[in-house]
C-alpha cells in the first residue's frame, strides 16, 4: 500500500496548474459561474480545448493511432481532477475525451471513427448524450423512443429529456428500441446522431442548476441513414456497460468540494468568523468527508490502472462522493448564507446552485445504495 | 498511489488472517454475564509469531501495523493490540505488553489496564512510561467491553521518553480509528449476517430497503473510515490522523444504532457477539475527546490556529 504520489504524477499535476494558470482568462469566474453545462461553458470550451490538444493535455491517455500518447490511467484521473477543480474548463468535452472517443474507437465503422474522433481529439465537438427519457431516468433499459428501419434509413420518434449540452450539441449519442414491442435492454441500439437533422427540436428546460443546462429533445419522424448506427442492433446496451466502465468514478465532486470549502474558510476568515469551534469543527467535517470520497474514488482508479477487473467499490465511491458534497454544501449554507446572492461570491453561488444534482445526476444515489446492498453486502432482493 | 498489499503485506496478512480464525478466538458467552472476553491465547500466539512488531519492519511498516489493529478488532474475544502495534515500536527503548496508554491525562478507568505490563501517559509537554508493579491495578467493573482498570498514577515510577510527543499522538490517534473501523466493520458483518437469515412478513429482514440502505451507507462509510486511517498510518502526519479519526467517531454514533436496531432483541443479548463490538465502539468513539475535538486539531493543521 501506498498512498503517495510518484514523482512523475506530482509534475504532471503541476504541469496542469501551470497550464490552467497560464490559460484561464481573467474573466474566468464569470464564465465558469454558469457551469459547464452552461452555453457560456460550452462555447468557451472550443476556444480552451484546442489549446489543451496543442500542449497535448486532451487525450494523453488515447492510443497513439488515435493522436493519443497511451499515457496510463492515473495521469488521465489527475487530468481530470484538475479540470474539475478549476471549474471544468472543457466543458462538455470531458465526455468526448472520457468515453465517447474510446467507445467509438471500439465500435465505431471505420466511417464512423474517421468523421467523429478527429474533431474530438482538437478539441472541437460538441456532444450530447441522448439517454434518460420522461418514463425512463434510474430505470434507464425501460426506454420508449424507438428507431423503425426503412430501407437503409431508421426513422426516430421519441422523447429525451435532461439532456446537457442539447443547444450547442453537433452530435446525439442516442439510445433508442430498434427490437419488438417488449423492450428492455436486448432491443436497444445506438445511433449517431447530427442534430441539425430534420425533425430534431431542442427546448431549453429552467432549472435550479443553471439557465441552458438542460434540454428536453423531441425526435418525430426523423430520418437517418443505418450508417449512423454504432455497432449491432440489440448490441446497445453492451456498448453502455462499456462506456460506463470508461467513466466509472464519475466527476471528481470531493476536489470541486474541496477546493470550495478552502475559499469558504477563506472567507469566513477574512471577515473574523472562523474561530468558533463550531464552525471550524463542522468546516473539518465537511473536509473529512472529502477525504473519504476521494481515497475511494482512488482506489477504483488503481484497480483501473492495474488491470483489475471492476469491481462494486465504484458503487461505494459513487456514494462517498454525494455524501462529501452534501457536507461542503450544508457547511457553506450554515454559515455563509449569503452565497446564494449576489455575485461577490461567484464560484460559491455557482458551486451551491449545481450541488444539488450531485444525487441525481449520473445514475441517483439510492440506485448506488441498492447496488452497494445487493452486491457489495450481498443482501437478499425483496419479495 | 497503490491500494493492494506488497508481498511482505500480504504474507503478513494471510497468516494473521488464518490466527485470527483459530477456533478459540469465536464467541462464548462469558460467566457471570461478563462483558468482555480476553484472547489469551491468540495474545500469546500473536505475540510469539512477531505480529506487534510490523511497524518495526520496512517493507510491512506502520501501515500493516494500523491494518493489524483494524483486524484484531474485528474477532469478539478482544486483545490489547493498538497500543502494541503502533505505540510500542516507537517509544525508543524496549517495554513489556500488553500496554496502556493514556492521553493528556484523562480521568477515570483505561482500558486493558488490568493486563497491562505498562502505561504510557501521552501530553502536550511529552511522553512518559511507567511499569505496573503486581497489584498496582483495580480493575474496574464496566459497562463498555473491555478489561477496564484504575491506578493511582501518582504512585508510580515515570520514566520520561525522548520521543516526539505529537508523532504518538498521531499513532495512538490512527491506532484508535483502526480499532474503532474495526469494531464497526465486524459489528455490520454480524448484522449483516442475521438479516440474510432473520425473515419478517414473508421475506428476510435484509431484502427491506430501509434496511439496506442504512447498512449500504455504513459500508461506505466504515470503507471511507479505513482508507483514511491506512493513508494516515502510512503519512503519519497530523492532518491525515485528525480527519479519520474524526471522521470515523463521527460516523460510529449512528451506525452503531443502527446495527442494534437490525439485530433487534437478540442484539441486547450477552449470548450474541454484536455487544462485544458495539460496546467497544461507544467508548472508542469518545476517546481522545471525540470526533470535535479531532476535527477542531484537523482545523488547525489545515487552516491554521483559530
Amino acid at each position: 500500500m501506498d498512498f503517495t504520489w510518484t514523482e512523475d504524477d506530482a509534475a504532471y499535476r503541476a504541469r496542469i496548474k501551470d497550464f490552467l494558470a497560464r490559460e484561464l482568462p481573467a474573466n474566468w469566474d464569470e464564465i465558469a459561474r454558469h457551469g459547464p453545462g452552461s452555453p457560456e461553458q460550452t462555447e468557451f470550451s472550443l476556444e480552451f480545448c484546442p489549446k489543451l490538444a496543442a500542449e497535448g493535455l486532451l487525450i494523453p491517455h488515447w492510443p497513439e493511432e488515435w493522436g493519443g500518447a497511451a499515457r496510463p490511467p492515473w495521469e488521465h484521473f489527475i487530468l481530470g481532477e484538475e479540470m474539475w477543480r478549476a471549474g471544468e474548463p472543457r466543458g462538455g468535452q470531458y465526455m468526448n475525451v472520457n468515453w465517447i472517443g474510446p467507445v467509438l474507437m471500439k465500435y465505431g465503422s471505420a466511417e464512423q471513427q474517421a468523421q467523429y474522433i478527429p474533431p474530438m481529439a482538437e478539441g472541437k465537438a460538441i456532444w450530447c448524450q441522448g439517454f434518460s427519457e420522461p418514463g425512463a431516468g434510474s430505470d434507464l433499459a425501460s426506454l420508449r423512443t424507438r428507431a423503425v428501419r426503412e430501407g437503409d434509413d431508421y426513422v426516430i420518434n421519441g422523447q429525451k429529456i435532461w439532456t446537457s449540452y442539447a443547444g450547442l450539441a453537433s452530435t446525439c449519442f442516442l439510445l433508442a428500441q430498434t427490437g419488438g414491442a417488449e423492450g428492455g435492454r436486448s432491443g436497444i441500439a445506438i445511433f449517431l446522431v447530427p442534430m441539425d437533422t430534420p425533425g430534431i427540436e431542442v427546448r431549453a428546460i429552467p432549472s435550479l442548476i443553471g439557465h441552458g443546462d438542460i434540454h428536453e429533445v423531441f425526435f418525430t419522424d426523423v430520418r437517418i441513414p443505418v450508417s449512423t448506427r454504432l455497432g449491432e442492433e440489440g448490441e446497445g446496451w453492451t456498448i453502455i456497460s462499456y462506456a460506463l466502465a470508461n467513466e466509472r468514478v464519475g466527476i471528481p465532486r470531493y476536489e470541486m468540494g474541496s477546493a470550495e470549502l478552502d475559499s469558504m474558510v477563506a472567507e469566513l476568515q477574512r471577515r473574523g468568523q472562523f474561530s468558533d469551534s463550531v464552525v471550524r469543527s463542522r468546516a473539518a467535517a465537511a473536509a473529512a468527508a472529502c477525504e473519504a470520497a476521494r481515497l475511494q474514488v482512488y482506489r477504483v482508479v488503481d484497480g483501473r490502472a492495474r488491470g483489475a477487473a471492476p469491481g462494486n467499490e465504484s458503487n461505494l465511491a459513487r456514494v462517498a462522493v454525494v455524501a462529501a458534497e452534501q457536507a461542503v454544501t450544508d457547511f457553506g449554507m450554515d454559515f455563509l448564507p449569503d452565497g446564494f446572492s449576489g455575485s461577490d461570491h461567484m464560484s460559491m453561488l455557482s458551486h451551491h446552485e449545481r450541488a444539488i444534482v450531485t444525487g441525481i445526476a449520473a445514475g441517483a444515489a439510492e440506485i448506488q445504495l441498492n447496488l452497494v446492498a445487493r452486491r457489495h453486502l450481498n443482501l437478499p432482493k425483496g419479495a | 498511489m497503490r491500494f493492494d498489499l506488497n508481498e511482505d503485506q500480504s504474507t503478513y496478512a494471510t497468516f494473521l488472517e488464518q490466527m485470527l480464525a483459530a477456533p478459540d478466538t469465536g464467541f462464548q458467552p462469558v460467566e457471570g454475564w461478563g462483558r468482555y472476553d480476553y484472547g489469551t491465547a491468540l495474545d500469546a500466539q500473536l505475540d510469539e509469531n512477531g505480529f506487534f512488531d510490523a511497524a518495526r519492519e520496512e517493507e510491512l511498516g506502520s501501515v500493516t501495523a494500523a491494518l493489524m489493529v483494524y483486524e484484531a478488532a474485528q474477532v469478539p474475544v478482544c486483545i490489547e493490540c493498538a497500543a502494541s502495534a503502533l505505540i510500542r515500536p516507537f517509544l525508543g527503548r524496549d517495554v513489556s505488553r500488553p500496554l496502556a496508554v493514556v492521553v493528556d491525562d484523562a480521568p477515570g478507568a483505561i482500558r486493558y489496564l488490568p493486563q497491562a505490563k505498562g502505561l504510557v501517559s501521552i501530553t502536550a509537554t511529552g511522553v512518559r512510561y511507567a511499569d505496573l508493579p503486581e497489584g498496582a491495578v483495580q480493575p474496574v467493573e464496566s459497562l463498555y467491553a473491555y478489561p477496564m482498570g484504575t491506578v493511582d498514577r501518582d504512585a508510580l515510577d515515570w520514566t520520561a521518553l525522548d520521543v516526539d510527543t505529537g508523532d504518538l499522538r498521531t499513532l495512538w490517534q490512527v491506532a484508535v480509528a483502526a480499532e474503532l473501523a474495526g469494531v464497526l466493520k465486524a459489528g455490520m458483518d454480524a448484522v449483516i449476517d442475521h438479516v440474510r437469515e432473520r425473515r419478517q412478513f414473508g421475506q428476510p429482514l435484509g431484502a427491506f430497503q430501509g434496511v439496506q440502505h442504512r447498512l449500504a451507507t455504513a459500508a461506505v462509510e466504515i470503507e471511507g473510515a479505513r482508507l483514511q486511517m491506512l493513508k494516515a498510518a502510512q503519512s503519519r502526519s497530523a492532518q491525515d490522523a485528525a480527519a479519520a479519526l474524526g471522521y470515523v467517531q463521527g460516523v460510529a454514533t449512528r451506525i452503531t444504532y443502527d446495527l442494534h436496531q437490525f439485530m433487534g432483541a437478540m442484539g441486547l443479548t450477552l449470548e450474541h457477539p454484536l455487544h462485544r463490538w458495539s460496546y467497544r465502539a461507544k467508548l472508542l468513539r469518545a476517546d481522545l475527546g471525540g470526533s470535535s475535538a479531532s476535527y477542531l486539531a484537523y482545523a488547525t493543521e489545515r487552516w491554521g490556529a483559530a
